[in-house]
């Protein structure tokens, strides 16, 4: 029995599944393709968001401010409308619940972990109106095609993607012996992608890179930028712009870029994400997200080996971490982090998170409903609002980082005063949650004893029991851990 | 160095009090003293926050970032003016300013940096507590940590049984709170096991639900904690958005609104401490400066010195403390960025060692490696 392999690397088995009889190959046989989106509602596209977005922030936004520039509270009342016309105040709402739709009901829910894990390496920060607008089609256009191609690729995409450009500031860079300089001489680079792409996509500071080496990084990468529109609104897609561009030669650890225009920025990509520092850097990420908070040399070397034997191949190396995890399984544990632990439960018991599509349905004409928004509000409360990390390094895969009084509580708020009011019909069945157990955790015995007193039928104890049920399993040691 | 009367005044009785040796003294019955840091992420501009005044080359340098109104402090300084509550408070000797200063911290990432902040160690990621929960361990100051915020900040972790106020939306049963604690007993995991425990002996006045999204008013039940004889003896706050690489803005805009989250943190504490704010030491805390230079998005890109804003009732004095390095691009530290003088950690040290009645060596021993950090008790707090 080793039955937290399955919310180790997944979500944990649901009801109407049956124990696989080779878990490993069963976890293998899920990252050799991209699962479709199962969501049966709305699933705009980026470029169609951006569209949204041009629309509110640089559009009629500025139109309302102009007519009601003397009448704040028409102002106001005007720019909330818009929000809802927009959608900007549903948006992320259906963004989260495309994903726990995914994590929920995938048939391959090991990938979908995985796409996790990459939206988090790759991570885009609360800023400007990106988690209403940007970050969720980027999550889903930009990381999870390709996590079938190699790390290379999947940095090529992330760098030039529009939402990471708008997110690390390289439209604003502009190289100093460029075009555009001469036109605009306040014009300089501006670092802060350059140096992301180095510390936390790549190579990481373990490569001993300098501050020279930041800024010829940042020379290559001047001019990849957004277009502008005919309204001068930055909403167009991403090219490369000559006239912003540095040129002559740029050295970058050590590496010397020759001229070459929109050619060196794939040359030096090619190099960071092919750079042994950079493969340590990464397989050691994901060790410490599927195995231990610290792991051995043993356990990254494999991973090491195996992605360059194929040469970065993503899904080869995702499946040599999977051996990993489940060759560590009873040795090693980790703390499920708030999110994850939400959607194991909800897959766990079978519970209504998240809404059925076709109450997600939005008018554009009214403000989102309470059931609409409970999704994302749990997941605020519960300190993990997926596509808000404070910082462009993305949540923390350290147990450490998840355990504070407040950061329990809200835990336990969640499962005692939240869960119980999302379950269904049968989750009153006391046999049926035993059985829900029994599937997913070793320590079942132990469980059902601890609930036993907590399944009255009378309909007059049953809320309380429900209480106390939730309250109690959700939050037990194997629980949090897997 | 001007020394005026009413400084003297606190110099001599308390030397006479005190009879000046740290070591011998019983600090037993002295009321509690409060420490409270208040964390700036993303880097703040220690230019914008306190500018040099009448200096050409920063206004050549910052077109766009030129601030109007600033508050004047002395010749040579002024405040930002959303910073007006240090500004009232240093009429009262009770608001001070440690200028071009940092952790000895020169590379640029805010990951390294904020780590560094929060250790205080000069390897990235080494150390896995922080200076302040190291400082508390060395007091034999246990349980009195206070975060305001939802995760424990690394800058507590290393003394047992921090608490951390950021409420959630209901009341959790004390019940199931009991039920999950006694499953943990039998668990290999100190650090829940000992947050469950921490968790149970909460005051009733922390578990009522409020509003977490309202700074302001957790700012209110911190100084309510804070002023409590048995409550925290340290709290921690946590802001974040200082990293302005584009549209940084100088009077009003996105450095001035994070300086204004600053300002209503300390003028709440100020207001709801009363007669505890006598006993308080309010700093601030970041992970480098900006350059000196504006780029070409109106913004400023990481640099190294910066700022610690200081308010309380232990400051010695009104005072911009610094051993100024100038501006010219000679004096800058690799060209760009205003230097660093004075380590960030000698200010820390020296303010754990009031509020915690240790001998400034003693800590530096135990938290800093016994690190070259300099006593500035005497030059910065009452003592």
């Amino acid at each position: 029995m080793a039955l937290n392999f399955y919310r180790r690397v997944a979500f944990g088995l649901s009801p109407n599944e049956t124990e696989p009889s080779e878990p490993l190959d069963w976890a293998l046989d899920q990252l050799n393709s991209v699962p479709d989106f199962l969501w049966p509602g709305s699933i705009p596209t980026e470029k169609e968001m951006r569209n949204k977005l041009a629309e509110w922030v640089y559009g009629d936004r500025e139109v309302i401010r102009k007519k009601y520039k003397n009448d704040i509270n028409a102002y106001e009342k005007a720019k909330d409308e818009l929000r809802i016309k927009t959608g900007e105040r549903f948006f992320e709402l259906n963004e989260h619940a495309i994903r726990h739709y995914q994590t929920k009901n995938s048939q391959q829910p090991v990938f979908e972990r995985f796409w996790l894990f990459w939206g988090n390496h790759f991570a885009i920060s609360e800023k400007d109106f990106l988690a209403e607008f940007s970050t969720g089609p980027y999550q889903r256009e930009i990381i999870r095609p390709n996590m079938v191609k190699t790390f290379e690729d999947m940095v090529q995409s992330v760098t030039t993607s529009w939402c990471m450009i708008h997110h690390l500031d390289n439209s604003q860079s502009v190289g100093p012996n460029s075009k555009s300089k001469q036109w605009n001489p306040r014009d300089t680079i501006n670092e802060n992608h350059a140096r992301e792409l180095l510390e936390l996509h790549t190579v990481s500071p373990s490569a001993g890179y300098t501050q020279e080496d930041v800024i010829q990084l940042a020379y290559i990468m001047t001019g990849w930028s957004q277009k502008y529109t005919n309204k001068g609104l930055e909403t167009g897609d991403v090219w490369f712009d000559q006239d912003r561009h540095q040129t002559g030669e740029k050295k970058v650890l050590g590496v010397k870029y020759k001229n070459d225009a929109k050619r060196e920025l794939p040359r030096v990509i090619h190099d960071l994400a092919t750079h042994p520092v950079c493969i340590k850097f990464v397989s050691t990420k994901l060790c410490r997200h599927f195995i231990t908070d610290d792991p051995t040399e043993e356990m990254v070397r494999p991973v090491i080996d195996v992605w360059n034997k194929y040469d970065g191949n993503l899904i080869e190396i995702q499946k040599e971490v999977v051996r990993q995890a489940y060759k560590y399984r009873d040795l090693t544990y980790k703390f499920q982090v708030p999110e994850v632990w939400l959607m194991q439960l909800s897959k766990i018991f079978d519970l209504n998170i998240p809404l059925i599509p076709f109450r997600m349905n939005y008018d554009f004409k009214t403000k989102p409903s309470h059931s609409q928004r409970r999704l994302s509000w749990w997941l605020h409360e519960i300190g993990h609002s997926p596509y808000r990390p404070k910082q462009p390094n993305g949540w923390s895969d350290f147990e450490v980082d998840w355990v504070s009084p407040e950061l329990l509580l809200r835990r336990l708020w969640f499962s005692s005063n939240i869960l119980p009011k999302m379950i269904k019909s049968k989750n009153y069945n006391h046999d049926f949650t035993l059985e829900c157990l029994k599937k997913n955790f070793d320590d079942y015995e132990r469980m059902s004893l601890l609930i036993k007193n907590f399944n009255s039928d009378t309909k007059l104890k049953e809320e309380s029991d429900m209480i106390s049920k939730y309250g109690i399993i959700c939050n037990l040691p194997g629980v949090l851990k897997a | 160095m001007n020394c005026t009367r009413r400084n003297f005044l606190i110099g001599a009785s308390s030397t006479l009090f005190f009879s000046g040796f740290y070591p011998k003294i019983s600090f037993a019955n002295i009321e509690k003293k409060n420490l409270i840091i208040i964390s700036l992420r993303g880097g703040m501009d220690g230019l914008t926050a306190v500018p040099v005044i009448g200096d050409k080359r920063l206004k050549k340098l910052r077109k766009q970032l030129i601030l109007e109104n600033t508050l004047k402090l002395n010749s040579d300084f002024a405040l930002h003016p959303k910073l007006e509550i240090f500004h009232k408070l240093w009429e009262e000797d009770k608001a001070a300013f440690v200028h071009a200063t940092n952790i000895p911290y020169t590379g640029r990432s805010h990951f390294d940096g904020q780590n560094l902040m929060e250790t205080g160690a000069h390897t990235p990621y080494q150390e896995k507590t922080g200076w302040l929960g190291r400082g508390l361990l060395a007091s034999e100051i246990i349980g009195k940590g206070l975060a305001i915020s939802l995760p424990m900040p690394l800058l507590l972790r290393g003394v047992p049984q921090n608490n951390n106020f950021f409420p959630s939306p209901d009341y959790v049963q004390t019940k199931l709170i009991d039920a999950i604690h006694n499953e943990f007993s039998g668990d290999h995991n100190e650090l829940i096991k000992s947050t469950l425990s921490t968790i149970k002996k909460r005051p009733l006045s922390m578990q009522i639900a409020t509003n977490s999204q309202d700074r302001n008013n957790l700012a209110r039940e911190a100084a309510k904690q804070l002023k409590d004889p048995n409550g925290p003896r340290v709290a921690v706050f946590e802001l974040d958005g200082f990293d302005t690489h584009t549209a940084q803005g100088g009077n009003n805009g996105a450095h001035a609104d994070e300086l204004e989250e600053v300002n209503n943190i300390v003028k709440i504490l100020y207001k709801n401490l009363g007669s505890s704010f006598d006993n308080t030491l309010i700093l601030t805390l970041t992970e480098f400066g900006r350059t000196i230079k504006q780029n070409g998005g109106f913004g400023t890109e990481h640099g190294y010195g910066s700022a610690i804003l200081m308010a309380g009732g232990l400051l010695k004095k009104s005072q911009v403390y610094t051993d100024w390095p100038g501006l010219k691009k000679k004096n800058l530290f690799e060209g760009r960025d205003l230097n660093s003088t004075i380590d960030a950690r000698a200010v820390y040290n020296s303010a754990m060692s009031i509020c915690f009645n240790k001998d400034p060596e003693f800590l530096k021993r135990e938290v800093f490696w016994g690190d070259d950090l300099p006593d500035l008790t005497q030059d910065l707090f009452k003592i």
